[in-house]
């Protein structure tokens, strides 16, 4: 894994720093290891403590057998349903997954809500611990979304929009100064008032 | 620019309007959505959207037919259609409507953020666009207001200004200093098809023969000492749109032949430079000089001078449109009340009579420069003849009996000097003309003053 130096957004040092304020939760079969980076930038970059469930079901629910693919949306709808378990839900699946107007989505998030999805389908590559990294950025886009940020227009700003994967590859491991300030601010107003 | 950007999307599928919205307000934007063209037609009728993503396939009014509505409505806003089932002779129909783009459902990451960059740039340079013209509008109405004129030879002045503005002639202004040649040149400009281009006035007579060569040609890095860095000349920037050469009269002759191969060639060469640089630009120029007795004694070329002044505009001093006086001093009156914040009505007929009988060497820019400093020391709600008693009325023409046009410039200098203990800048300032303009004055008339250095 390349980069893992954090700013760390929320110092927790209180008792609250041992319960967990998000969930990932793995859709199917997906590298465990992927899953403990995503977990690790989370808690080294925005302070936020992960914990990883065991796997639950491919999300057939949401499969759309006309685009072969699955509904982001459908997904995010059944994590935010979820009874129990932390404040907010990040599932990670290796699933082609969409949104209606969109050919397919790295990752998918309802701003300022609960859930969020990472798709390991298209990000696929001979150097694993490429593959890890762009997960990451993908968990925390999403999660910047999550937590009320919109996207950013600062070169080399994690809330940038990546299309592809060239952009997603030319991004930093990082927020800018604006939006790791926002999402400080964010973070520590949601999770004193959960 | 994007929070502030309003995006409408109508579609009738809801799925599409709350992914599209979805991704929107992520993106920054502010989303507004319609399941049918009636349901965007009813939003329309309050609220304006910068960009519109509109559904092809619709039940009841089809996408097409909205684009024409909101065409009609809100011509500036950008549509860009959308359609699951794309055809090449849908896509030209839009286009034809006046769509910025077409989009085919679902569309691919790369695409949808492209296709908002573009318009979100063409959006900016459109907005841009319109402050620009605004803001030359607003200049055209100054310039006009400024140029207010009530007298028939100050009307004639306009009625050629109308005719000629439009044409490529140039056009040579005289006049004495303070009458507003430049006001005059850029009110041709504005009125010529290159009113929209740039406005590039030059004072000759303010430089030297080789700074002002510089100026208008520009120069290469290198061409002299000093040259660090290329730099455009003034004939270059004035590329489609207009030169105004101030104070011609002053221009060397080897400048004026410069001058006019430019002219007559449409191009030139940068100081030091041997690529030829073109321009297309309409020459003004103005000088408070009679030209011809120059050119007679050899110090003005023939050729330019020809050149230059296939139409001539002659600007009557204001003292021979005294009808002029009050307008243009209720105007300044109003434009240094607004700057000032004070509580002034207007001039009392004693201050009228005492601006109108005034001889005014300094023209319009005297009288300008007269009301601003009563405005300043005025107390009271009306500016009377106590606030203009720095017009020295015992040397007024009118009380004085009939004396040469010399000998009241001379008379009025003089007190002007006297009021400003000798200081030449200032008296200058107070009779609103250029410090070197009071200076030749002064060389001419062969006065001197204590500000003098020995």
């Amino acid at each position: 894994m390349r980069n893992l130096k954090p700013a760390n957004l929320l110092n927790n040092t209180g008792p609250e720093a041992i319960s967990a304020h998000l969930d990932i939760i793995p859709l199917g079969k997906v590298d465990p290891l992927a899953l403990s980076v995503v977990a690790a930038n989370l808690k080294s970059i925005m302070g936020i403590n992960a914990r990883i469930l065991p796997p639950r079901p491919d999300p057939l629910y949401a499969f759309m057998p006309m685009r072969n693919q699955y509904d982001a949306g459908k997904i995010l709808l059944h994590l935010a349903d979820i009874k129990d378990g932390a404040r907010f839900r990040l599932g990670v699946a290796h699933l082609d997954i969409f949104t209606p107007i969109l050919t397919f989505v790295f990752g998918e998030s309802q701003l300022g809500g609960n859930a969020a999805i990472v798709s390991l389908f298209r990000i696929h590559d001979p150097d694993p611990a490429l593959i890890y990294e762009r997960a990451a950025k993908i968990a925390l886009h999403e999660i910047g979304h999550l937590i009320g940020i919109v996207h950013c227009r600062t070169p080399d700003c994690l809330m940038g929009f990546s299309s592809n994967l060239e952009r997603l590859d030319g991004l930093p491991l990082r927020f800018c100064s604006a939006c790791e300030y926002e999402a400080s601010c964010c973070l520590s107003r949601l999770l004193k008032n959960p | 620019m994007k929070a502030s950007t309003n995006i409408m999307v109508v579609d009738d599928e809801k799925t599409i309007c709350e992914a599209l919205m979805a991704w929107f307000v992520k993106d920054g934007y502010r989303v507004e959505t319609a399941l049918s063209g009636a349901d965007a037609l009813d939003i329309l009728e309050n609220r304006r959207f910068d960009i519109f993503l509109v559904d092809i396939k619709m039940p009841g009014m089809d996408g097409i037919e909205l684009l024409s509505r909101i065409k009609a409505q809100q011509p500036d806003a950008a549509v860009i259609m959308m359609t699951a089932h794309g055809s090449i002779q849908t896509a030209v129909e839009a286009m034809k409507g006046g769509a910025v783009d077409y989009l085919c459902k679902p569309f691919d990451p790369d695409a949808l953020s492209l296709l908002m960059e573009r318009v979100m740039a063409h959006k900016s340079l459109e907005k841009e666009n319109s402050v620009l013209k605004e803001r030359l509008l607003e200049e055209q109405a100054g310039a006009a207001e400024v140029c207010i004129v009530h007298s028939d030879a100050m009307r004639k002045v306009f009625e050629v200004v109308e005719e000629v503005g439009p044409s490529m002639a140039p056009v040579l202004i005289t006049g004495e200093t303070g009458v507003g040649k430049d006001l005059v040149a850029r009110a041709l400009h504005l009125k010529s098809d290159r009113a929209f281009g740039p406005f590039v006035a030059v004072n000759c007579g303010a430089l030297s023969e080789s700074i002002l060569e510089s100026e208008l040609f520009g120069h290469e890095k290198g061409a002299f000492t000093g040259a660090v860095k290329t730099r455009r000349g003034r004939l270059e920037m004035a590329d489609n749109g207009t030169l105004f050469l101030d104070e011609i009269g002053e221009i060397s002759l080897k400048v004026q032949v410069s001058l006019l191969r430019a002219l007559e060639e449409k191009q030139f060469l940068r100081l030091g430079g041997s690529e030829p640089v073109y321009s297309d630009f309409r020459l003004i120029s103005a000088t408070h000089r009679d030209l011809l007795p120059l050119v007679k004694e050899g110090r003005f070329r023939e050729d330019f001078f020809y050149r230059t002044h296939v139409i001539t505009l002659h600007i009557p001093a204001l003292r021979e449109r005294p009808e002029d006086i009050p307008p243009l001093a209720d105007y300044f009156l109003k434009r240094y009340v607004e700057e000032t914040g004070k509580c002034l009505e207007g001039f009392t007929g004693k201050a009228i009579g005492l601006l109108s009988s005034y001889a005014w060497p300094g023209n319009v820019r005297e009288l300008r420069n007269v009301i601003e400093r009563a405005v300043v020391i005025s107390k009271g709600r009306m500016i009377g003849a106590e606030e203009l008693k720095f017009l020295n009325p015992g040397e007024m023409p009118l009380e004085q009996g009939p004396r040469t046009l010399e000998e009241m410039e001379i008379d009025h200098i003089l007190s002007t000097l006297e009021l400003c203990n000798g200081n030449i800048s200032r008296a200058a300032k107070n009779l609103g003309i250029d410090r070197s303009t009071l200076t030749r004055k002064l060389k001419r008339h062969r006065m001197s003053t204590c500000d003098e250095k020995p």
